[in-house]
């Protein structure tokens, strides 16, 4: 059933800020949809092809167009730099930026980057300049103006969990997701607008970007995501299928599809949890992934570790926390 | 060395011996890699405090010490929450050369959790220390500046790990039996 509402909350923010952290913590909480920059790129992607500038003047209708179709039936975290510019005008949103001293940003590239103080400060400078000329490319300017916010935040005195807080804090008090005002007359004629500037340039969108919310297959599954989420790891629930057989058409005749990716570390988490019988014929299946995919990193929890993690973490009910 | 013969115990992993060996090993290159006197320790409660203990005995440069812990993960409601300082540093670590010390790093969650935020305060370095690197359930990538061991992916109990809350105390690493 299609809501009658939207409600969006942008988050961007400086190199070095962990603005994505903030961004899904923020989304954790208001039970709201979290798009990353990589998720919209993947989903743009899907929608416009391969193919995609990302720094294109076009950018920006490209990425409304799609966010506005998706914010028809989800509440958003868009944590994207830049963000704020796609929903100009529009009543039910909330504009965040994070900002930090360099120290702060330049701590949190030393540790990202296996970096020493030098090197982060320059990795930081690269990066700062990057994201001017991006924002430039797609916005028109460099740098982001103070009055484009709504809240502004510093990550030198808050951690992600508090800054987090205080977005769900203002998204209660700005009554957000009652404020209901995008009809889907309007959203009609916004996305007509859009298509217009995007044909103009030769650009269609297809329609079929969507999200799925996870249906977990296992129990061990929901848990293993509510253990990620803990540890802010952000996740992916089966977003990849990979074709591991073939018929002498060329048709594909068996997929393998691996139930977690993790961006932040480029791999996938394949959890077993079925009797011997089956995970024979599991192994058989990871251990050609492997071979055709050499270059997909794939963690594999059978039972047994799936059980240490339990004990380890505390989740049965006699075991205990242990760092 | 005489082991006691614990039902839990499936096999000895390392000896007493073994492991006092390794942690002087380990001891000696910390000691020469931080020999300007800058060096402070952070123990993660509770399971790091015997290696930390053990470790700071062998040192042989000047070093300060501070522990903190993390709040634990509960699965028993639908939102699990996020991980938080449960008790934090009892003085500041800006300017300090900071080694972070655990007693076993598997997946990486706690770990990289800590060293984002002791990253955050403006150390002068920060380094990862710790006794067990169990690297087959590794999750989230790490750099580990010092191990003593790299261990199977098995259970292991001693040496300040436990199986719900006993054995932190026996002097050697050993093998948990399967259930």
């Amino acid at each position: 059933m299609r809501a009658p509402y939207m409600a969006v909350v942008t988050v961007s923010g400086q190199a070095g800020c962990r603005t994505r952290e903030v961004a899904r913590l923020a989304a954790q909480r208001l039970g709201f949809t979290h798009l990353s920059a990589e998720r919209l790129d993947a989903l743009m992607a899907e929608e416009f092809g391969p193919v995609v500038e990302r720094a294109s003047r076009a950018w920006p209708d490209m990425a409304a167009s799609i966010l506005l179709r998706l914010a028809t039936t989800e509440h958003l975290v868009v944590g994207l730099d830049g963000a704020e510019e796609l929903f100009r005008g529009f009543p039910a949103l909330l504009r965040v930026r994070v900002v930090a001293p360099a120290a702060r940003r330049t701590g949190n590239v030393m540790l990202d980057d296996g970096l020493n103080r030098a090197g982060a400060r320059q990795a930081l400078a690269a990066r700062d300049r990057e994201a001017a000329r991006t924002r430039k490319a797609r916005f028109g300017r460099a740098t982001a103006a103070a009055e484009a916010f709504d809240l502004v935040v510093n990550a030198a005195s808050l951690d992600a969990s508090h800054m987090a807080e205080l977005i769900a804090v203002a998204v209660m008090q700005k009554k957000l997701i009652e404020h209901g005002f995008l009809s889907p007359a309007a959203e009609a004629q916004l996305q007509f607008q859009i298509r217009l500037r995007l044909a103009r340039l030769g650009i269609h969108p297809r329609g079929r970007a969507s999200l799925a919310k996870p249906q977990f297959g296992h129990p061990s599954e929901e848990i293993f995501a509510n253990l990620l989420d803990f540890y802010r790891i952000p996740w992916e629930y089966e977003p990849r299928s990979f074709p591991i057989a073939w018929d002498e058409h060329g048709n594909v005749i068996e997929s393998f599809t691996p139930d977690f990716y993790l961006p932040e570390s480029n791999l996938y988490v394949e959890l077993t949890t079925m009797k011997q019988s089956l995970v024979t014929k599991k192994n058989r299946k990871i251990r050609l992934l492997r071979e055709i995919y050499p270059h997909i990193n794939i963690q594999v929890f059978y039972q047994k570790d799936i059980m240490d993690l339990v004990m380890k973490y505390g989740l049965a009910p006699q075991a205990q926390p242990q760092p | 060395m005489k082991v006691p013969a614990l039902p839990v115990i499936d096999r000895v992993l390392f000896t007493e011996e073994q492991v006092q060996q390794r942690i002087r090993e380990v001891a000696a290159e910390i000691s020469s890699r931080y020999n300007d006197g800058n060096l402070k320790m952070i123990g993660v409660l509770k399971g790091s405090v015997f290696f930390l203990t053990a470790l700071a005995r062998e040192l042989t440069i000047p070093v300060k010490i501070d522990f903190l812990s993390i709040s634990p993960f509960s699965n028993h409601t639908k939102a699990p929450g996020v991980v938080r300082i449960a008790k934090d540093l009892d003085e500041p670590v800006e300017g300090e050369d900071v080694l972070l010390v655990e007693d076993i790093v598997d997946t990486g969650f706690t770990a990289r959790y800590l060293l984002q935020t002791i990253a955050g305060r403006e150390p002068n370095s920060i380094a990862l220390c710790t006794m067990l690197d169990r690297p087959a359930r590794r999750i989230v990538p790490l750099k580990i500046d010092f191990k003593c061991f790299e261990i199977p992916d098995r259970f292991v109990i001693g040496c300040g790990l436990d199986y719900k809350q006993l054995y932190r105390n026996l002097n050697f690493l050993a093998v948990l039996k399967p259930d």
